[in-house]
């Protein structure tokens, strides 16, 4: 399992989000999507995903609704709502702070 | 700002309905596993089987998965106990018997715990119904030293309470009051029933409006003579009257005063006396100069003189007033009331010696100085009965622990699954608690339906108090489930902390393996102790029962009726009074099934009488002793079975005019003449020129004062010759006594001129109430012993007949290898009696290490009897042995190729 890395503590909720930026999916898409777009470096912990998912729902920056998925089985598709769309935009600049104020420190001399 | 509203909604539904929330959940992470095992088989090349297990262990736990969505949906906590709540219960159905067990075990001890705190709440720590700030009323007790010691008193004269009432600054209300027994009613309808005698501002410490009319005022309750108005109690009234309101202005004949109702007391007020509620409250000074008229001394009234103790004082402090302040105040008001006594010419001792003080004290009278032993041995129950709930909660404890034993691999399994073990114990205790409380539920009703015999017995039969409807009870009640509970959880709860994942499902098929549990030995070990510290009790109360029983009276009491007079206020000279009591005897004589029938005076334990006497050659005889008296007919010793040692009795010639006759007890002849005949010599009464009483037998020593050691100083005068005019009588009657007491009374009472009145007392009554603590205390020590007893036996059982169970692999392999059915019996025999060896030894140190406590409740008997202790101790073994015969015998019955097979 080379090259995995663990999420940081709180970006869960940021990817999560992202990834139903590119549209409604349901939950084992989310975690395989993120695997897709980190080139598997991503790997979202299974068991924390839907609480993750829940705890969205509960703020009431996604929603649910269960429906018949692109393989054609049941299951419950997830939806970015606009409240959601900002909550991305706020996360999103405060990651990229964060980020760049941890590159920072690394290229220090 | 996430939508409230909508969050609402989702959280509600996720409480109400849960099941479709979980459901839901389940499809997802169904869906999920199924997508991941295909992806899995398509990248992997696997089976799907395989792909499917693989994508279940990248999962990881589901079960603590489930339980962290549930968190997640903010109603984990409620959700979690209902489940709890839920689980348990399914648990206890599926195993009746167990539940059973714990419930009827807990219902015992928590039953007998709540009946036993409704009666020493109610004499011990509860204030009066309806009393208002009951914590700042006192009752007033008085103290002088004398010569031979401290006398504390709460009787009081009436001018005493004056005094006192006029001298503190204390207090906001004061009153006088006491309860009597006074006959109510006119002609055949005539009853003695309990009267509240209470002054005008009694009814002050009381939040209890009248219901009807009024209370008495302070000037209808003045010397000297008070106002003849009553005020009923609600129950009276209700019973008597059928709650009419015309009663106000109706007349009772109370004593020998006829009262004009004015009023009626709410429900639920029985003055102080809520044990033995009053039927109607008088006022003092009207009982006071109705009785009182006869006590005073010449030149003395009922409300100035310091001679006549009748009644109690009760005070309340002011809200700015200490209990200490208080007491001082009243002590000077005290001795200036002393100093005023002896101003008076009271030959009371000088006041430095005498050092008057008082002490405002609690309402409740049991709490003392003068407490009864009855309320004495009511603690030593409950405390017994506390012991008996400890033992009841070690058993719990234990049948929970083997339980919890059989369910580790259950356990196991759960935690294999991703149960938290924070979670596990959650449900343990829960389970634990919900077993407590319907044990607390079923004690309630064991308190109500047993607590009623033991309430009659030591309250009052006419008492209130109930268990269902009595909050503190039920609080009490609750609280000792509770504790139960927690405490018997707390057992299993360490047991889960030992799990061993790995060791507990490798355990395969068995249901765990067996090991040795030290919390379940030590468990076994406190039972047996506090069953035999019980048993040890049980055991010196009957023993000072039967040498109470086996304790020689003097007489038997068993066939007497006792009649005594009462004439409510008819006076008759001396020559129609001796006319009475010699109709009455006669009449009494020829009433079928009285066999013989005796004038008296006075009844042993009842009442008695003493007089100045003068012996020649004798300084004082007043130093060597009380000598009590009686006068009597001839028939006496033949109706009272006191048998005539020397001399005679007492005959037909010792009429008027005869020369004095006096029979002398044995004890009292040896104290006047120790080395001396007795028959024949002279003894003065009253004054030593009176003519001499002449000693003409003597007679066996009775018991009067103390069934212990009673000084037996008591004589016997002829009836013919002193106070022919006064007195009753003692019936020996044939069959029961109390079948013929009403027939008597039928006989007599048309004799009785006016309204006065005759009372027939069967006179074992009187001697029983003085055996009734010893009589209480070996019944209740030994029902509760008992109990304790059947509880530590069934404990045991539970748990070697467990243990045998845990140990059929390790039996079978011992009988497979040759040991004997006898080696397996003993074997397991050997074990139970080694913890109840252990029980045994404990429970004997500390039962010899306690009993000097409870010495001063024993008649004649030893606190150390090693005979109670020998027998005790071999109780316990033997049902240690039968209680682990039975498993024996199941291990005996193992079968080696069985218990071998099953791995």
């Amino acid at each position: 399992m080379a090259n995995r890395a663990d999420l940081l503590q709180g970006t869960l909720d940021l990817l999560v989000l992202k990834a139903l930026l590119l549209g409604p999916v349901h939950g084992w898409a989310i975690s395989k999507r993120l695997a897709r777009l980190s080139d598997d470096v991503l790997s979202v912990g299974q068991g924390s995903l839907y609480p993750a998912l829940y705890r969205l729902e509960d703020q009431g920056w996604i929603t649910s609704e269960w429906g018949i998925s692109p393989e054609g089985r049941r299951a419950k598709a997830y939806t970015l709502t606009s409240a959601g769309r900002k909550q991305l935009g706020a996360e999103r600049s405060a990651w990229r702070l964060f980020a760049a104020a941890v590159e920072q420190v690394l290229h220090a001399s | 700002m996430p939508d409230r509203a909508a969050q609402l909604k989702r959280r509600l539904r996720a409480l109400f309905h849960g099941g479709a929330v979980d459901s839901e959940l389940n499809e997802e992470i169904r869906l999920h596993l199924e997508m991941e095992a295909e992806e899995l088989a398509r990248t992997e090349r696997v089976p799907l089987d395989e792909a499917r297990r693989r994508a279940h262990i990248a999962f990881g736990g589901v079960e603590r998965f489930r339980e962290e969505h549930r968190d997640a949906r903010g109603i984990g906590w409620l959700d979690r106990r209902g489940q709890d709540i839920r689980y348990a219960f399914r648990g206890l159905r599926n195993r009746p018997g167990f539940t059973l067990a714990v419930v009827l075990t807990l219902a015992l001890g928590i039953g007998a715990n709540a009946a036993m705190f409704s009666i020493v709440d109610r004499l011990l720590f509860r204030a009066p119904p309806l009393m208002h700030d009951a914590d700042r009323a006192h009752r007033v007790f008085l103290e002088t030293t004398w010569r031979w010691g401290i006398a504390e008193n709460d009787y009081i004269p009436y001018a005493r309470f004056s005094d006192l009432t006029r001298d503190t600054r204390s207090f906001e209300r004061t009153a006088l009051f006491t309860e009597e027994e006074l006959a109510i009613g006119t002609g055949s309808d005539t009853k003695e029933m309990q009267v509240g005698v209470v002054s005008a501002g009694f009814f002050g410490f009381f939040n209890a409006t009248p219901v009807l009319g009024r209370y008495y005022t302070a000037a209808e309750d003045a010397a000297p003579f008070g106002a003849p108005v009553v005020v009923l109690s609600y129950g009276y009234w209700a019973t008597q009257y059928s709650s009419r309101r015309d009663v106000v202005g109706q007349h009772v004949q109370i004593g020998a005063t006829r009262y004009t109702v004015i009023g009626v007391a709410p429900r639920g007020f029985f003055g102080m006396w809520p044990d033995k509620p009053p039927v109607a409250f008088v006022p003092a000074a009207t009982v006071g100069a109705e009785k009182g008229a006869k006590v005073s001394n010449v030149g003395e009234t009922w409300w100035s003189t310091y001679h006549w103790t009748w009644a109690e004082m009760m005070v309340q402090r002011k809200p700015n007033v200490t209990a200490a302040q208080a007491s001082a105040d009243l002590s000077q008001a005290f001795v200036r009331s002393y100093q005023h006594e002896l101003a008076t010419g009271s030959s009371n001792q000088p006041i430095n010696i005498a050092h008057p003080r008082a002490t405002a004290r609690s309402v409740l009278s049991e709490r003392g100085p003068h407490e009864s032993d009855l309320a004495k041995v009511a603690t030593w129950i409950g405390g017994v009965a506390m012991i008996v709930w400890l033992i009841a909660c070690a058993n719990v404890a234990n049948l929970l622990l083997a339980r919890a034993l059989q369910r580790r691999r259950e356990i196991a399994v759960r935690l294999a699954l991703g149960v938290s073990r924070a979670r596990l114990a959650a449900q343990l205790l829960t389970e634990s608690i919900i077993l407590a409380l319907l044990g607390g539920v079923s004690g309630v009703i064991v308190a109500q339906v047993g607590g009623a015999v033991l309430r009659a017995e030591f309250l009052a039969r006419t008492s209130t108090a109930t268990v269902i409807t009595d909050p503190r009870t039920l609080i009490y009640a609750g609280a000792a489930a509770l504790i139960a509970g927690l405490l018997s959880g707390l057992a299993p709860l360490l047991q889960t902390r030992r799990v061993n994942l790995s060791r507990d499902l490798r355990a395969g098929m068995r249901e765990g393996s067996y090991q040795k549990s030290p919390l379940r030995s030590a468990l076994l070990i406190l039972q047996g102790t506090l069953s035999v510290v019980l048993l040890v009790g049980a055991g010196l109360f009957v023993r000072s029962l039967s040498h109470v029983k086996a304790a020689p009276l003097g007489y038997a009491p068993e066939q007497v009726l006792m009649v005594e007079r009462n004439m409510r206020g008819v006076s008759l000279d001396s020559v129609s009074g001796e006319a009475l009591v010699n109709r009455l005897h006669a009449g009494a004589t020829a009433i079928p099934g009285v066999t013989v029938a005796s004038r008296q005076l006075t009844m042993p334990f009842w009442n008695s009488w003493s007089l100045g006497l003068y012996v020649a050659g004798i300084d004082s005889v007043d130093k060597l002793g009380e000598f009590s008296l009686d006068a009597v007919s001839p028939e006496y010793f033949a109706t009272m079975g006191t048998r005539i040692l020397r001399g005679r009795g007492i005959t037909a010639t010792d009429g008027a005019g005869a020369p004095l006759a006096m029979v002398v007890s044995q004890a009292m002849a040896d104290k006047l003449w120790p080395h001396e005949d007795a028959l024949g010599k002279c003894v003065r009464i009253n004054s030593d020129s009176l003519p001499c009483n002449y000693v003409v037998g003597v007679a066996e020593n009775i018991k009067s004062d103390q069934l212990g050691d009673d000084p037996g100083l008591y004589y016997y005068l002829s009836a013919e010759q002193f106070h022919p005019d006064k007195g009753g009588l003692f019936l020996k009657v044939n069959g029961d006594p109390d079948a013929m007491k009403e027939q008597v009374r039928k006989a007599l009472q048309p004799l009785m001129p006016g309204a006065s009145y005759l009372t027939v007392t069967p006179i074992r009554d009187i001697i029983g109430q003085q055996t009734q603590p010893w009589q209480l205390g070996a019944s209740m020590f030994v029902v509760f012993g008992a109990l304790a007893l059947v509880l530590a036996a069934i404990g045991l059982y539970s748990v070697i007949s467990f243990n045998v169970s845990q140990r059929f692999h390790e039996l079978g392999v011992r009988i497979a290898l040759g040991a004997t059915m006898g080696d397996i019996a003993s074997h397991v025999i050997t074990g139970g009696l080694k913890l109840a060896g252990v029980g045994v030894a404990l429970g004997i140190a500390a039962a010899s290490g306690m009993s000097h406590w409870i010495e001063p409740l024993l008649f004649e008997e030893s606190p150390h009897d090693p005979v109670i202790f020998v027998a005790v101790a071999a109780v316990l073994l033997i049902v240690a042995a039968l209680a682990s015969f039975i498993p024996a015998r199941r291990a005996v019955g193992v079968d080696p190729v069985r218990a071998l097979r099953m791995d």
